[in-house]
C-alpha cells in the first residue's frame, strides 16, 4: 500500500509558537521522504481546523496523518473522528504533544523547538506501522441482574423492570425479603408497617418483568455495561441443581448485611444463659407475640445492650438506637409494670423525628445508662447480672431477660463477590463505593452498582434511596437501542506461541483473559478486553501483543525519542 | 491451583525400612516392579542407561522387562527430571497412574511446572530420593567409564568431593521431607544395604499401604544422618553464595563472567523452568535494520555479535530466577563452561528470599510474580513510613 | 587473474593493520570480525566501527564462537547495509552466508567479504582455558607445514573446501611457513581491487593454489573417509543412527547454532512435535516404554531433510552439543551424498536456487521407473 503521510503542526494559538520555531518545524519534517506534505496551521481543534485537515485529507489521498498538538488526552479523538469521517481508517493516526511535553515546559526555544522536531520524527516512524484496525459495534444488552432479594434488591428490581428491559433477581435462600423481611414492625414513627415490606414482595413477584430465581447463586460473570455474561446456579431444596447462562447489560449488588457473632465478645454472655437473646431473636418474639422468659414466665425487667460488636469492628451500625428505641416503646406499651433499662455507648439519633421518639421513651420510664463496655455477665439467680464500665467505674445491674443488639457486618457473599467481580473491599469487608461523596453507589467496575447495607449499615429509607439511585444510573446509559463499540486497541494471543501458563489469565483485572483446556492455549475475549496492556507485560515469551501498542510501533518512537 | 491438588501434608515419623542383600538399586527396582504388578501404578518413569551406549535417558517404562536398563540414581542428571515429566503430560488428560522417580531438584522443578500449568499432577505421584550428586556431564561424556566408577565411590559414601557437579556440591536440598512437594521419599542415608519409604502426602501413605509396606519402622538413624550432612552441605552453599556475591558484585563482575558466552542458548533449553514455545529473546520483536545495527555500534564503538546475549541472560534471569531450583542443568549443556548455573542460583537464591519463597517446596504456594499482596516490598512502595517498620525488625 | 600483494609483516598483524588503516581512512565504515573480549582469551565477533575498539580486534583467531554467516545474516535480514563494511570469514562461513542471502535471509550488498585459506578452528571448549596459548601456538604451526591439526574440529580436519569461493580478499594463510614475517592477500573482484592500493605491500605475481595446498586438501579428503566410516552408517542404516543420537538431550542446540537453520520458530520446537497426551497409554501398550523426553531422533532426520542439502560442514553442531553426539559429521555426510544427488554445491553461488525450491522435468528418473 502506498503510504501518504501527512504532518499537520498545530500553533494552538499563541502557545505553540512562543516556544517552538514551528517553522523550522516544517522544513526539518518536510525533508523526511517518508512525509508527503507538511503544513502548519493556527488552531486544528477549531470547526475551520477540522475542515482543514477533512480537505487535506482528500486533496492529498492521504493514508496516514500525524497531527503536532496537544496532548491526546485533549484531541486525540477529535481528529480520530475528520479522519474517519474523511474516508481513512482513524487508528492510521498519531497524535505528539508539542505542547505539553515541549513547548510548555522547555523554556531554551532552541531546545523545545529540537525536541519538538524528535518528537515529530517519532510519530511519524511510529504511525508507520499502524494497523487499520476495525471498531465492532455491539448493541447493548439493557436487562439488569440484581444480587440479593432483600428490601434493596426488590426496590432496584421494581424501579427498572420495564417491557423493554428485564431485571435477573437472584437469591441465595429460598424466599425473598432479606433481613428486612424478619423485621416485626418497622419503625412506626417513619410512618412505615411491615406489611410494606410483604407488599413489595409480593408486587416483585407479580412483575412479569422480573425474573426471580431462589435457592440461586452466581456463579461467573465478567464483562462491562451493557455487555455482561453471567452463570446462575440453583439448588432448590426439592428439585433439580440446575445452571443458567445469561446476558445482562448491568449488575447491581443487593446483598446486604449479617450480624456480628455475639460469642466473638464472651462479655456478652450469649449462649451461656437462655435468657440473653440477640435482637434478632427478640423481633422474633415479638412476631410470634410471645416475650416470654426460658421459664415461661413474663420477664419484669429487660435490659438492652447497645453496640455489641463496635469496638471489635470499628464503626456504628446506625440503626441499632432506633430499633431498641422501638423495642423498648412495645415493651412499655404491652407490659406497662415492666423495667426497662438501655446501656449505650453513644446515641445515634440522626433523622428528624428520632429526637422525639427518644424524649417520649424517657417519659415512659425506659433509663438510658451510657457505658464504655460490658465487662461481664452472669447467672444471678433467675437473672442476669451486667457488669459494665463507663470511665473506669464499674457497675452492675441485673434484669431479667436481656437483649443485645449486634453490630452489622457484610454478608458471607461479599468477599465471594468481590473476588468474581474484581470489586475492592473496604476495612471492614463491605463493597466500596468508587467515590465516597461524589460517586456513592457506583464502583470501579462499569455497569455494576451497590445498594443497600451491602456497601454498610444504614436504614431501610436510605436503602430505597441508594437502589433508586442505581436504578437511575442504569435507566440512563442503558438506553435500548443504543449501540456500544467495545476497545478496538486490545490484546491478541498467538495461539502458535502460547503455552498456557496462564499468567496472563492471572493479572487480568477484568477477567477478559480465559483458558481453552482442549487447545491448551488462553485466548482473550476481545469484547471483554479493555486493552490496559497488564497481560503484555506479564507473558514472559512475548506470545500475547496489544494491538496498537505492538513492540515495533513502540520501539520506532523510542529510537527516535532517544537519538 | 488447578488439578485438584489437595494433598493433606502428613509429619513424617514414621517409614519403612528395607533391608536388601542385592544391593540399593535392586531393591528399589523390586519396589517397582511390585507397584506395577500390583496395578497400584500403570507406568513408572525412571532414569535408563540407553543400550548399547553410555548414555543415559529416561524412560516411561510399563514392560517389567525394560527395568533391566533402570538406574536410580545414575552417575549424571542427563536431562532434567522436570523437563522430562512435563514433554509427555501437559497436552491432555492422563487416563494412566505415574510414578515418577526423581532427585529433589527435579522434583521441585516438576512442582513449578505444575504450578504453570505445563504439568498435570492428576494422575503423577511423585516420589524422590536422597541424592549423593551427579557428575557433569561433560566429564561423564569424555570418559564415561572413569566418571561411573569415580561416582559409584563418591556416593556409597555421600562425599561432598569436587568431582561432583558445582551445583551438588553447593546443594542443601538434596532430600525432600519437608514441604508438600513429593508424595513419597527414597530414604538412603546411612547402611549402604537399607532403603527407607517414607511417607510425605497421603497419596504416599496410601501407596505404601496398598504395597503392603506400613510405615511402622523408626526414621530416628536415617533423620540423624541426614542432620550430619545437612550441617556440612548448608556450610557449603553458605559459602558459595558469599563467594559468587563477592565475585558480581566487582565492577562488571556479572559480564565478565559471560564474556565467552555464544549466545547457543543451550542453559534456557536444559533448563527445566523454561517453559515458553518461543523465548523472547529469540523472537522478531527484537530484530532491526542494518542502519540501527550501526547506529547502534558507533554508539560504542562497536557492537558484540550475537546481539543481544547480555539481554538474554538477564532477562531470562528475571523472568525465571524466582522459580530456579539450583539443578545446574544449564551449567552442564553450557559449551564453553560458563558458570551458569552458580550464577542463576546465587541470584535466585537472594531474590527468592526477598519473597520468602522456596521454589518447588509446596504444591498450593502461589508463584510470587502471580501473587498479589497488599503489603509487600514496603521499603520501595512506601519508604517514609516503612523506615520505622524496617529498624523494629532489625531489632 | 587476482592482484596479490604481499605484505612484510606477519599475518594477523598485517590483516590487522590493513583493516584499520580502511577504517581509519573511512574506505569502510565498519570491520565485522573477531574481537577480544577479556584478557583470559574469550573472543566474540563484533561489528567495530571505531578505530579506537578496533585495537581488540583479532581476525585471524582460531575460533568460531559462532557462524559469521549467520550472523552477518542477523545483521541484514531487515534491509541491506548502506555504509560499507568489510567482514572477515572462514570459508564456510561466507557458504554459508551465501545459502541464506539466497533465501532474502541476508543481503551482501557493500560488504566486502575478507576470507582466507583456512586451516581451521579450534574446539570451542578451549576457549578460554588454560592451555589455550599452547593450542594456538600449535595450530599455527600446523597451519604454516599445512598438516592437519589434531585439536581443530572435526569438520575443520576433513575439510576439503579450505580456499574460499567469491571472497572479495583471500589471506594466504595454509602451507606458507614464513607466515610469520610475510604473507599474500589476493584482491580477487573487481569491487576489492579498489582496496588493493591500501594495501601497504608490493604486487606480486601469484596463485593461491600450490602443491602444499594440493598435498593438504589429499590429507583432508582422507580423513573424510576416515570420519565418515567411523558412522557405520552405510552397514548399520537406521540403528547407527539410533546408536549415534542415543544420548540427544533434545537440546535442540545443534539447530540454534547451524547457519542454515533460519526458522523463526522451528517446526521442531513448535507445537506440532509435543507429544499428544492422549497416545500414551497405546504407545506403551504397543512398546512396553517410551524414551522421554520423545522424538529425538526425528528431530534430527527431520532437521536432515530440511537443510542436510545446504550443509557447509562447519561444524557449530558439535562443537555445542553438551553430550559430544558428532552430528556435523553425521550430517555433513548425508548432506555430501545429497548435494552430489542434485548436483548442488551449498555456497557457491547466490543467484543458484537451492534444490527445494527448483523443479526440473527430468530428474531422479531412476526412482520413478524403480
Amino acid at each position: 500500500m502506498n503510504k501518504n503521510i501527512g504532518v499537520y503542526v498545530c500553533e494552538c494559538g499563541p502557545n505553540i509558537p512562543e516556544r517552538i520555531d514551528i517553522d523550522k518545524v516544517v522544513n526539518e519534517i518536510s525533508s523526511m521522504d517518508e512525509v508527503k506534505t507538511v503544513k502548519k496551521y493556527s488552531l486544528m481543534c477549531s470547526n475551520d481546523g477540522k475542515k482543514f485537515l477533512k480537505q487535506e485529507i482528500e486533496k492529498e489521498e492521504l493514508t496516514h496523518v500525524v497531527v503536532a498538538a496537544c496532548s491526546p488526552k485533549d484531541h486525540e479523538n477529535t481528529f480520530m473522528k475528520v479522519c474517519e469521517e474523511a474516508g481513512m481508517n482513524p487508528y492510521l493516526f498519531q497524535i505528539v504533544n508539542i505542547r505539553e511535553q515541549c513547548a510548555w515546559m522547555i523554556p531554551d526555544k532552541e531546545e523545545a523547538t529540537s525536541k519538538a522536531i524528535q518528537y515529530i520524527q517519532a510519530g511519524i516512524h511510529r504511525v508507520l506501522f499502524h494497523e487499520p484496525l476495525e471498531k465492532k459495534e455491539l448493541e447493548i444488552n439493557v436487562d439488569a441482574l440484581v444480587i440479593g432479594g432483600g428490601i434493596s434488591g426488590i426496590e432496584a428490581s421494581l424501579s427498572l423492570a420495564g417491557p423493554k428491559r428485564k431485571v435477573h433477581l437472584v437469591e441465595k435462600t429460598d424466599s425473598l425479603g432479606g433481613m428486612a423481611g424478619k423485621l416485626s414492625q418497622i419503625l412506626p414513627h417513619q410512618g412505615s408497617k411491615i406489611k410494606s415490606v410483604k407488599e413489595k414482595i409480593e408486587q416483585a413477584k407479580n412483575n412479569e418483568n422480573i425474573n426471580i430465581s431462589t435457592s440461586s447463586e452466581v456463579k461467573e460473570i465478567r464483562g462491562f455495561l451493557g455487555n455482561f455474561e453471567a452463570v446462575i446456579k440453583s439448588t432448590p431444596e426439592n428439585g433439580e441443581e440446575k445452571e443458567q447462562e445469561i446476558k445482562t447489560g448491568a449488575v447491581i449488588l443487593a446483598t446486604g448485611f449479617d450480624l456480628f457473632d455475639l460469642k466473638e465478645n464472651p462479655a456478652y454472655g450469649y449462649e451461656k444463659n437462655e435468657n440473653i437473646v440477640s435482637a434478632l431473636e427478640f423481633e422474633d418474639m415479638i412476631n410470634s407475640e410471645k416475650i416470654v422468659l426460658k421459664n415461661g414466665k413474663k420477664p419484669k425487667s429487660v435490659a438492652l445492650i447497645h453496640c455489641a460488636g463496635r469496638k471489635e469492628k470499628g464503626y456504628c451500625s446506625k440503626v441499632c438506637c432506633l430499633y431498641n428505641l422501638k423495642f423498648a416503646h412495645y415493651l412499655k406499651d404491652n407490659f406497662p409494670d415492666i423495667d426497662v433499662k438501655e446501656l449505650y455507648m453513644d446515641l445515634c439519633l440522626p433523622h428528624k423525628q428520632d429526637q422525639s421518639y427518644f424524649d417520649q421513651a424517657k417519659e415512659k420510664g425506659v433509663e438510658f445508662i451510657r457505658m464504655d463496655e460490658v465487662v461481664k455477665t452472669k447467672s444471678s439467680g433467675d437473672q442476669v447480672e451486667i457488669e459494665y464500665k463507663d470511665n473506669d467505674k464499674t457497675d452492675k445491674l441485673k434484669a431479667d431477660m436481656v437483649v443485645v443488639a449486634p453490630a452489622m457486618v457484610p454478608s458471607k457473599d461479599t468477599s465471594h463477590l468481590a473476588e468474581l467481580l474484581n470489586l475492592p473491599l473496604d476495612k471492614s469487608g463491605f463493597f466500596k463505593e468508587l467515590h465516597e461523596m461524589l460517586d456513592p453507589v457506583a464502583t470501579p467496575m462499569e455497569g455494576v452498582y451497590i445498594t443497600g447495607c451491602a456497601l454498610g449499615p444504614k436504614n431501610i429509607p436510605e436503602s430505597m434511596t441508594q437502589s433508586h439511585a442505581t436504578s437511575g444510573k442504569i435507566l440512563s446509559s442503558l438506553i435500548p437501542g443504543r449501540k456500544i463499540v467495545p476497545e478496538v486497541k486490545v490484546s491478541k494471543i498467538k495461539e502458535e506461541l502460547c503455552t498456557g501458563c496462564q499468567t496472563c489469565l492471572s493479572v487480568c483485572f477484568y477477567g477478559a483473559i480465559s483458558y481453552d483446556p482442549f487447545k491448551g492455549v488462553s485466548v482473550v475475549n476481545e469484547a471483554i478486553c479493555r486493552g490496559c496492556g497488564n497481560c503484555v507485560g506479564s507473558c514472559p515469551s512475548g506470545a500475547i501483543h496489544s494491538k496498537h501498542f505492538t513492540y515495533t510501533q513502540l520501539y520506532q518512537e523510542v529510537l527516535d525519542a532517544l537519538r | 491451583m488447578n488439578n485438584n491438588q489437595k494433598e493433606t501434608k502428613i509429619n513424617p515419623e514414621k517409614g519403612k525400612a528395607l533391608s536388601s542383600s542385592k544391593g540399593i538399586r535392586e531393591e528399589i527396582l523390586n519396589i517397582f516392579k511390585k507397584a506395577l504388578a500390583d496395578d497400584i501404578f500403570d507406568a513408572v518413569m525412571i532414569p535408563a542407561k540407553v543400550p548399547n551406549t553410555d548414555a543415559y535417558s529416561w524412560i516411561l517404562l510399563q514392560d517389567e522387562s525394560l527395568f533391566e536398563m533402570a538406574d536410580p540414581l545414575p552417575p549424571v542428571m542427563a536431562v532434567q527430571g522436570g523437563r522430562a515429566l512435563s514433554s509427555f503430560s501437559k497436552n491432555g488428560e492422563l487416563d494412566l497412574k505415574i510414578a515418577a522417580l526423581m532427585r529433589p531438584c527435579e522434583i521441585r522443578a516438576a512442582v513449578e511446572l505444575f504450578k504453570l500449568h505445563q504439568i498435570n499432577l492428576n494422575h503423577i505421584t511423585l516420589i524422590s530420593i536422597d541424592c549423593p550428586g551427579a557428575t557433569p556431564l561433560t566429564d561423564y561424556m569424555n570418559d564415561p567409564k572413569k566418571l561411573a566408577e569415580t561416582y559409584k565411590k563418591i556416593s556409597e559414601k555421600w562425599e561432598v568431593s569436587e568431582s561432583l557437579r558445582p551445583a551438588c556440591q553447593n546443594c542443601h536440598r538434596f532430600s525432600l521431607i519437608d514441604g508438600t512437594a513429593a508424595d513419597l521419599h527414597i530414604g538412603l542415608l546411612g547402611k549402604n544395604d537399607k532403603v527407607t519409604l517414607i511417607p510425605i502426602s497421603s497419596k504416599g501413605n496410601e501407596i505404601l499401604e496398598k504395597l503392603g509396606y506400613e510405615p511402622t519402622d523408626s526414621l530416628e538413624e536415617w533423620k540423624s544422618n541426614r542432620e550430619k550432612l545437612l550441617k556440612e552441605k548448608i556450610k557449603n552453599r553458605e559459602k558459595f553464595i558469599k563467594e559468587w556475591q563477592e565475585k558480581i558484585n566487582k565492577t562488571d563482575g556479572f559480564f565478565n563472567e559471560l564474556n565467552k558466552c555464544i549466545n547457543c542458548h543451550n542453559c534456557m533449553n536444559a533448563c527445566p523452568i523454561c517453559y515458553c514455545q518461543q523465548c523472547y529473546f529469540d523472537s522478531q520483536n527484537i530484530t532491526f535494520k542494518p542502519e540501527t545495527y550501526l547506529q547502534k555500534s558507533k554508539e560504542k564503538g562497536a557492537l558484540r555479535f550475537p546481539l543481544n546475549t547480555m539481554l538474554f541472560h538477564i532477562g531470562r534471569m528475571s523472568h525465571m530466577v524466582l522459580s530456579c531450583v539450583s539443578c545446574g542443568a544449564c551449567e552442564d549443556a553450557c559449551p564453553v563452561s560458563i558458570p551458569v548455573g552458580r550464577l542463576f542460583s546465587m541470584v535466585g537464591d537472594q531474590t527468592q528470599k526477598e519473597f520468602d519463597y522456596i521454589p518447588g517446596m509446596n504444591r498450593e504456594e502461589p508463584l510470587p510474580l502471580q501473587d498479589f499482596k497488599e503489603e509487600e516490598f514496603c521499603e520501595v512502595e512506601t519508604p517514609n513510613e516503612c523506615e520505622e517498620k524496617v529498624t523494629e525488625e532489625a531489632k | 587473474m587476482a592482484k596479490a600483494i604481499r605484505i612484510k609483516n606477519n599475518v594477523e598483524e598485517g590483516l590487522f593493520e590493513f583493516l584499520k588503516s580502511l577504517l581509519e581512512k573511512e574506505k569502510i565504515k565498519g570491520v565485522f570480525t573477531l574481537k577480544k573480549m577479556d584478557e583470559e582469551g574469550a573472543a566474540s565477533y563484533s561489528l567495530i566501527t571505531s578505530v579506537d575498539e578496533f585495537k581488540n580486534a583479532v581476525p585471524l583467531f582460531p575460533y568460531m564462537p559462532v557462524n559469521a554467516g549467520k550472523e552477518l545474516s542477523n545483521f541484514t535480514l531487515l534491509g541491506k547495509t548502506e555504509e560499507p563494511i568489510a567482514a572477515v570469514l572462514r570459508p564456510c562461513e561466507l557458504r554459508a552466508f551465501v545459502e541464506l542471502a539466497k533465501r532474502a535471509q541476508g543481503d551482501f550488498e557493500n560488504i566486502l567479504t575478507v576470507s582466507l585459506s583456512c586451516g581451521g578452528v579450534l574446539d570451542l571448549n578451549t576457549m578460554g582455558e588454560k592451555n589455550q596459548e599452547d593450542l594456538i601456538s600449535k595450530y599455527w604451526d600446523s597451519v604454516k607445514k599445512a598438516e592437519v591439526s589434531p585439536n581443530t574440529r572435526e569438520t575443520c580436519q576433513f575439510c576439503e573446501n579450505f580456499l574460499p569461493l567469491n571472497a572479495d580478499i583471500t589471506v594466504a594463510t595454509v602451507g606458507n611457513k614464513d607466515l610469520d614475517k610475510e604473507f599474500t592477500l589476493f584482491f580477487n573482484t573487481p569491487n576489492a581491487e579498489e582496496f588493493a592500493k591500501e594495501a601497504s605491500g608490493s604486487s606480486v605475481s601469484a596463485e593461491i593454489e600450490s602443491n602444499e595446498i594440493n598435498e593438504f586438501k589429499k590429507k583432508r579428503e582422507e580423513l573424510k573417509e576416515k570420519y565418515f566410516k567411523e558412522t557405520e552408517t552405510d552397514e548399520n542404516g537406521l540403528k547407527s543412527l539410533i546408536n549415534i543420537f542415543a544420548p540427544c538431550l533434545g537440546c535442540h542446540g545443534c539447530s540454534h547454532v547451524c547457519p542454515i537453520c533460519y526458522c523463526t520458530l522451528c517446526e521442531f520446537d513448535s507445537k506440532t512435535h509435543e507429544y499428544p497426551t492422549p497416545s500414551l497409554s497405546s504407545d506403551l501398550q504397543k512398546k512396553g516404554g517410551l524414551k522421554v523426553p520423545s522424538g529425538n531422533l526425528l528431530f534430527h532426520l527431520g532437521r536432515m531433510t530440511h537443510m542436510a542439502v545446504s550443509c557447509v560442514s562447519c561444524g557449530m553442531c558439535s562443537d555445542v552439543c553438551p553430550v559430544n553426539i558428532p552430528v556435523a559429521t553425521v550430517f555433513s555426510k548425508v548432506g555430501a551424498s545429497l548435494q552430489k544427488e542434485f548436483d548442488y554445491f551449498p555456497g557457491k553461488d547466490v543467484e543458484e536456487p537451492a534444490p527445494q525450491g527448483t523443479y526440473k522435468e527430468d530428474e531422479f528418473t531412476k526412482i520413478g521407473e524403480q
